[in-house]
């Protein structure tokens, strides 16, 4: 839900329109409820509702408008317990089309939903997309997302995801020595193309992140899962362990360094800016610098800095 | 709002005359003294912007002039308003769509996904099984995305700099732009290029300003199955380009790169479609790869380790 954001007058149009068909279709609802569906405060939905009211079909013959007219709802209800109900509708029952827009945004959510195991086979997507395409009130721009292969590593983790057990694997996490984990699956995040496994970590005893590039072997087992309730990490949120970096680069190149300065505090000097943001360990640094080539400069810490020329030093010298 | 619901209820439509004196909004305002003048911009206003919001209005004109449009009537069509009452949505459908009004987390398309997936909803379709566990995102961070696809929606030219890897300065593209399309985590722009009259293919990360919607138009059939073309392109560029790669056994390169490849008798081969976005891959991961062939592209990887080596050789104070 968003919190207090004005709401934009056409923005507003749009959730009228959506507003009758939803408050017909559940009958009673609560504000509360309804607020959360539409992503406006509970104070914003109750000014919608209120607004309703004052809508309707022109008077006849220059006329004002019988109450009959416009939408009318059971004021007592919302005034003592919250509760919405529509009691006189003067029309827009009927849902609207989905615009162009709303359409093509969906369209590409499906088509990245398609790369989840199993959804492709029950072939419901090709109905939905030719739906969705059918129910749009003009021909969405082609937002296409090219889905990644499945591979038996999500296979497993989904069939373990699905039927609540454990799953065991190789783990290699960068710089160190392979382990065997056996983990309670709860959530997999697809972020930027690439697969994590959040779980329950039965070696660490601790809710952990596994990126599935680095899982090998998958082996289910029956243990069924034990700690799925506990709190679930945000994917990418800062821990303890993370150094603070900075670097300085040209503006010009701020779209090809990409999603390094999604997270960053971007300062801006003499045409320079500099980025201080966290990071997770010096392995993904030093391969950061050198993905960039010049384009980026790390200046602190001086162990990241210095990381950073021996690994490119380290590299180019397997071409001389 | 008033003027949404009037249209509506109406079958043969409603004149101009008649909509500014009886519907609520305009009434008032024409009582309180606004010249016709306003009051026709106003109404003129609020036609555009119910188009905008997907409200088909149809204007029924004179049949004898039917330029003439004194007597023109005006009518929201029911039939292209709602959604089609044949189209029916599984749960399981829902459930999928559920999924995917989630992935954006950029904010307007996002917006954009849970306002389309409200109005399917109140259909009023029960969810029985929920896709639970999965978190997928689609990220969007360039900001031409928006222009470039309101631009297709109207199917207009867009010029737009351009910059391209070992080039100084970028350089103005004009294309007729047809589909976007996200390919191994990166955001493309597939279109017309006005000048070599050719499909191309931009990478949106590379466009480094504004993207500019002309005034000049195309045929929207252009657009048909562009999607599906700019894909096959990249997949066809991909199948073309593979490079010979020797990777260390059990380094972070070989875990990432060995999904992508099939062996080959010195190291692995991997397909890859642009020789810049690769470059930066495998530079970045040092000395656990070298490229052993194509040789424009084992030139980039190592110019990129030059160029960090160069930055980051000192202290870094005092330049």
């Amino acid at each position: 839900m968003s919190a207090g954001r004005p709401v934009l007058a056409t923005d507003r149009a749009a959730l009228m329109l959506q507003l009758v068909p939803y408050l017909i279709g559940k009958g009673e609802v609560s504000v509360a409820e309804a607020a959360d569906e539409f992503d406006v405060t509970p104070a914003q939905m109750r000014g919608m509702v209120e607004k309703l009211t004052v809508i309707g079909l022109p008077g006849e013959g220059g006329f004002w408008q019988l109450p009959n007219d416009l939408f009318d709802i059971d004021w007592d209800l919302l005034d003592e317990r919250d509760l919405i109900v529509i009691t006189n509708s003067v029309g827009l029952e009927r849902a609207p089309r989905l615009t162009a827009r709303e359409a093509a945004a969906l369209l590409a959510g499906l088509q990245l939903a398609r790369s989840l195991p199993g959804v492709e086979e029950g072939g419901v997507i090709s109905g939905l997309l030719a739906k969705l395409a059918r129910g749009a009130s003009s021909a969405p721009a082609d937002v296409i997302v090219a889905p990644a292969p499945v591979d038996d590593v999500r296979i497993a983790v989904d069939t373990a995801l699905q039927r609540g057990v454990a799953v065991s694997f190789t783990y290699r996490a960068p710089d160190a020595a392979p382990t065997t984990r056996t983990v309670d699956p709860v959530k997999v995040h697809i972020a930027n193309g690439q697969w994590y496994l959040q779980g329950w970590c039965h070696l660490r005893k601790a809710m952990r992140t596994f990126h599935l590039d680095r899982v090998s072997d998958p082996v289910l087992t029956d243990i069924p899962i034990a700690h799925g309730e506990e709190p679930v990490p945000g994917l990418f949120e800062p821990s303890e362990h993370d150094i603070v970096v900075r670097m300085r680069y040209a503006p010009s190149v701020a779209t090809l360094l990409g999603d390094y300065l999604d997270r960053a505090d971007v300062q801006t000097e003499d045409g320079v800016w500099r980025a201080t943001r966290r990071m997770g360990g010096e392995r993904s640094l030093r391969g950061r610098a050198a993905r960039r080539g010049g384009d980026g400069e790390t200046l602190e810490p001086l162990a990241a800095r210095r990381a950073a020329e021996e690994w490119a030093g380290a590299g180019l010298a397997q071409y001389a | 709002m008033n003027l949404v619901v009037a249209l509506m209820a109406t079958e043969q439509g409603l004149t101009k005359d008649t909509i500014l004196s009886s519907v609520a909004g305009y009434r008032e305002q024409s009582e309180a003294g606004a010249s016709k003048d306003a009051l026709e911009k106003m109404f003129e206003r609020d036609k555009e912007s119910l188009r905008g919001l997907g409200v088909p209005i149809e204007t029924i004109g004179d049949y004898t002039d039917p330029d003439d449009l004194r007597e023109a009537r005006y009518r929201v069509p029911t039939a292209e308003y709602a959604l089609p009452a044949d189209i029916e949505f599984t749960p399981a459908e829902i459930a999928l769509l559920n999924v995917a009004g989630g992935v954006w987390s950029q904010r307007s398309l996002s917006a954009q996904a849970r306002s389309g997936l409200r109005k399917i909803r109140a259909l009023g379709i029960a969810v029985d099984e929920p896709i639970i566990g999965y978190s997928p995102r689609i990220s969007l961070r360039e900001p031409s995305f928006a222009a470039l696809q309101s631009a297709i929606e109207q199917s207009r030219v867009v010029t737009f700099p351009y910059l391209k890897p070992g080039e100084q300065a970028a350089r103005v593209r004009r294309i007729r732009p047809l589909a976007l399309v996200e390919y191994e985590a990166r955001w493309h722009v597939y279109g017309i290029d006005v000048a070599i009259g050719a499909d191309r293919t931009f990478l949106l990360s590379r466009i480094v300003g504004d993207v500019v919607i002309s005034r000049e138009s195309f045929e929207p059939t252009l657009r048909d199955g562009a999607g599906e073309r700019a894909l096959a392109g990249l997949r066809d560029v991909a199948a073309r380009n593979s490079a010979l790669l020797e990777v260390n056994p059990g380094s972070e390169a070989s875990l990432r790169l060995n999904r992508r490849a099939t062996p080959a008798e010195q190291g692995i081969r991997v397909p890859f479609v642009d020789v810049h976005v690769f470059a930066d891959e495998l530079a970045s991961y040092g000395p656990e790869v070298r490229v052993v062939e194509p040789a424009e592209l084992r030139v980039e990887v190592v110019r990129r380790l030059e160029a960090a080596l160069g930055t980051h050789t000192g202290s870094g104070s005092g330049r």
